[in-house]
């Protein structure tokens, strides 16, 4: 060997090392989404850099062997092939084979040796047994008329083909040959890109041997190739002769299916019908070109402008049905944007300026009603309590404007499951229901961190790695699920994963060990589940860059809380967790229930309100009560606040639920159903439990909003540790 | 056996760059640095399989040299690829006419080269 190709081989064994390692993570991309088309082309293209190098350096062995591979792979790129788990290894086999020839060239070996010929045997039998039947002559050099096996010949007579291919037909121009052209090299240069697999010589246009001129090409070819190749790259193929042959190229019908897709996956913006047939490769420029050519010409000729669709059909351009389904997408897109210019966009201060006079309007509303009742006339209050309806109405009309489907953020998150799980090498799948319900824009806008952080945490934490899985008898792939749906005047959002559950003992060790909890503490597992809240809080041992760091879930809880929300976890050991978010609907005007005790007034939320009982006399010695053989744990608003003075004879319990627990309210007097403004507390009172904001009577007076959520969740805890403690 | 591939070009750049990547992939080549050189070697009974030649060159250019070549019986149907550039595309047509098989529209990438190269000679 001389140094100029000492110098060549090492280059090529550094090129081919780097190529292989592509190969290979390419490979391992494969098993995950099988149907990745750029992937199949960069695994294709590293094969194939590794084979067309193996030719220039001479070296045999590896040529042919990455021969059979690029094979297999290019069927599995014309979608004649599925990738299955036995593939997958193969090819991974494959790869590792090619390394090991890499190395055998590096010591300047010029053959196999035994040992390493019989392993390179057997596995060609093996990618070859993947091979789509009657394929075996792929690749096998030259393709000369009338060759091959005669059952792998279509005749093109009836026009139809049944293997699946792309058909080109071809008729020369007469000059060909004049100009250094050889017919047969443009069909043997169609086997570089795939497998002629069916080819017919078409003679027709051959004179009586006294007319016919020696020196002229006379024939055309009605040619199947069996390709993952690109339209283009076929028409590229003539490009030399392009401008004196008569050319059709139609597409294979697998083919079609992609070209539907991709046409219906174009931008929607206002393109010409041959525009998008260009974008999405069923149609080339040049085939474009000729077909409004021909278009002009038809309209210079006096005729009426025929549709450049129909022109490019009669043109055996484009299957009917691609540009049928281009029109469609065209009429599509035309719609939608008539329909976008029937939206009004709306600056969202004004929105928010409308609400709050909305709410000014609510309060003076209550006010007129209020004196109405008072003044006794009944058309007055007639015309009054039309009015509140009236106003109702507008208050909901107008909260409406602000509400938005949730479905918008719930899909960005794809692309976050998609990205994290890849880099944490997880198989994992998102799937999202209730993205129809609507919430407040606000909330929508503040709630997309919080539930970022859920998600990669539940990725993270949550499912275990594939091997941990499989032991556990479940799927591979993990599933993390989001999910939303209104109940009891919230919307709540779920999100959940099917991984191994949270670490109940770890958590209570690192609980006590934070100082969170002491020893003495008896805590239920959900109790303990729910210390991940505590500010300082993480157990996993290896922080990655996701998640770990310990300032994430007391965060997620502060924000939601933000939003008057509040956020707890369900875990299951071995079955997974399920992060729930409860928010209110709107963050400005409610529907209240008007209660009193002693002087002061108390709005509860209506649809917190399950009932309103009276309370029975007998003598209470803790905070329940009896509601028809079922414990109620009950919250003494007097005793609660602090409130002075004594309880009259009669009173009221109403009764409230967060959606999941039941607690009765204990009243002076019951005022009935109101509408109210929520205005939020200052800042001095943004530590308060159990109120959420306050409002305005028509009287004038101020009334304190309750937070029912955090009432009950205030009762049922002293309650359950009052229970533990006996 | 090698094919051997006959370059003309008057930039010595050109040349050497052209026939390097020919020879790496196994290739013979014989150069001329002007039209009139090349003609000559072609009359002197010079074997080929496939000329390149560049169209602007001093002296007879590269349209005038293919159609002598069309004139040379051995040489009729051999074939002739010539290197035009993007802005050149109207020379196109006056070279094909003139007898040319294809074209290489530089700057070419040795893959392009190669392909181009082996179409013809396939």
């Amino acid at each position: 060997m001389s140094d100029l190709n000492d110098e060549l081989v090492l280059t090529y064994i550094q090129e081919s090392r780097d190529q292989l390692a592509e190969l290979e993570a390419g490979m391992l991309m494969l098993e995950e989404d099988p149907a990745d088309r750029a992937n199949l082309d960069a695994i294709f293209r590293a094969a194939h850099t590794i084979k067309g190098g193996a030719g220039v350096i001479e070296c045999g062995f590896i040529e042919q062997f990455t021969h059979h591979l690029e094979n297999l792979l290019d069927q599995l790129r014309g979608g004649l092939l599925s990738v299955t788990p036995a593939l997958a290894s193969e090819l991974l086999r494959a790869a590792d084979h090619i390394a090991a020839l890499l190395d055998l060239l590096e010591t300047g070996a010029e053959q196999l040796p035994e040992a390493l010929a019989a392993g390179d045997a057997e596995l060609v039998r093996a990618l070859e047994s993947h091979l789509d039947s009657g394929n075996d002559t792929a690749g096998a050099g030259a393709v000369t008329p009338g060759m091959g096996s005669p059952d792998a010949f279509e005749s093109t007579g009836g026009g139809v083909v049944a293997s699946d291919g792309w058909h080109i037909s071809v008729r020369f121009g007469r000059d060909l040959m004049r100009t250094g052209n050889d017919p047969l090299s443009f069909i043997r240069y169609l086997t570089t890109l795939g497998e002629v697999v069916a080819l017919e010589t078409i003679t027709d246009a051959l004179p009586a041997a006294d007319e016919m001129d020696p020196e002229a090409c006379y024939l055309g070819f009605e040619v199947h190739l069996r390709s993952g190749a690109s339209k283009a790259d076929i028409e590229q193929v003539f490009d030399f002769v392009r401008d004196d042959c008569s050319l059709h190229i139609l597409a294979p019908r697998s083919k079609i299916a992609e070209y539907l897709d991709l046409i219906n996956e174009l931008p929607e913006d206002t393109m010409r019908l041959g525009e998008m047939l260009v974008r999405c490769g069923a149609l080339t420029s040049a085939e474009l070109d000729a077909g409004l050519e021909a278009q002009r010409m038809l309209e210079a000729d006096g005729e009426e402008r025929p549709p450049i669709g129909e022109i490019l059909v009669a043109h055996q351009a484009v299957r009917p049905e691609l540009v049928e389904a281009a029109a469609v997408r065209q009429q599509h897109v035309q719609e939608k944007k008539q329909q976008e210019a029937r939206l009004i966009k709306v600056r969202a201060d004004k929105l928010d300026q409308l609400i709050d006079l909305v709410g000014e309007l609510v309060i003076a509303g209550a006010s007129a009603q209020l004196l109405a009742d008072r003044a006794r006339v009944p058309d007055l209050k007639e015309a009054t309590s039309e009015v509140s309806r009236l106003v109702e109405d507008i208050r909901d009309s107008a909260l409406q404007l602000r509400m938005v489907q949730i479905g918008e953020t719930f899909s960005r998150f794809n692309r976050v499951v998609r990205d994290v799980s890849r880099e944490l090498g997880k198989t994992i799948t998102l799937q999202v229901t209730g993205g129809e319900t609507e919430l407040d824009k606000s909330v929508v806008e503040r709630i997309g961190d919080p539930l970022m952080h859920l998600i990669r945490n539940a990725i993270d934490h949550g499912i275990e790695p594939a091997s941990e899985r499989v032991a556990a008898g479940k799927p591979e792939a993990g599933s993390v699920g989001l999910n939303a749906y209104h109940d009891s005047g919230s919307i709540v959002i779920e999100v959940s994963d099917d991984g191994g559950g949270l670490p109940i003992e770890r958590i209570r060790e690192r609980a006590l060990e934070r100082g969170l909890i002491t020893s003495g503490d008896a805590l239920s597992d959900k109790e303990l589940a729910n210390l991940i809240f505590e500010p300082g809080f993480s157990t996993k041992a290896q922080v990655t860059n996701l998640s770990g760091r310990g300032v994430g879930m007391d965060v997620v809880r502060r924000n939601i809380s933000a939003l008057r929300g509040e956020v707890e976890v369900h875990s299951e050991p071995g079955m997974g967790s399920r992060f729930t978010i409860r928010l209110p609907l709107t963050l400005a005007i409610i529907d209240g229930f008007l209660t009193g005790v002693g002087s002061a007034s108390y709005v509860i939320p209506l649809d917190t309100v399950v009932e309103c009982i009276e309370l029975g006399q007998s003598g209470q010695t803790r905070d329940y009560l009896n509601l028809r053989g079922e414990v109620l744990p009950t919250i003494d608003l007097r005793h609660n606040f602090e409130l002075p003075g004594d309880p009259p004879a009669r009173r009221s319990v109403v009764v409230v639920s967060n959606g999941r627990a039941k607690v009765g309210v204990v009243v002076d007097r019951l005022h009935g159903e109101f509408q109210t403004v929520i205005k939020p507390l200052g800042n001095l009172f943004k530590h308060l439990r159990g109120i959420s904001g306050s409002t305005i009577l028509g009287s004038g007076d101020v009334a304190l909003i309750l937070d029912v959520p955090a009432l009950v969740s205030t009762v049922t805890r002293n309650e359950s540790a009052q229970l533990v403690r006996q | 056996m090698a094919k051997t591939i006959f370059l003309v070009d008057d930039s010595a750049t050109i040349l050497l760059s052209i026939s390097s990547i020919l020879q790496k992939a196994g290739f013979e080549t014989e150069k001329a640095s002007n039209a009139e050189e090349a003609l000559k070697k072609f009359n002197g009974g010079v074997k080929a399989d496939l000329l390149i030649t560049d169209l602007n060159m001093p002296g007879m250019n590269g349209i005038e040299l293919i159609k002598e070549m069309r004139k040379l019986s051995a040489y009729k149907f051999m074939p002739i690829l010539f290197l035009t550039t993007e802005s050149q595309q109207s020379r196109k047509a006056e070279a094909k006419a003139a007898g040319a098989s294809g074209w290489i529209v530089k700057p070419a990438t040795a893959e392009v080269l190669l392909n181009t190269v082996r179409l013809v000679l396939h």
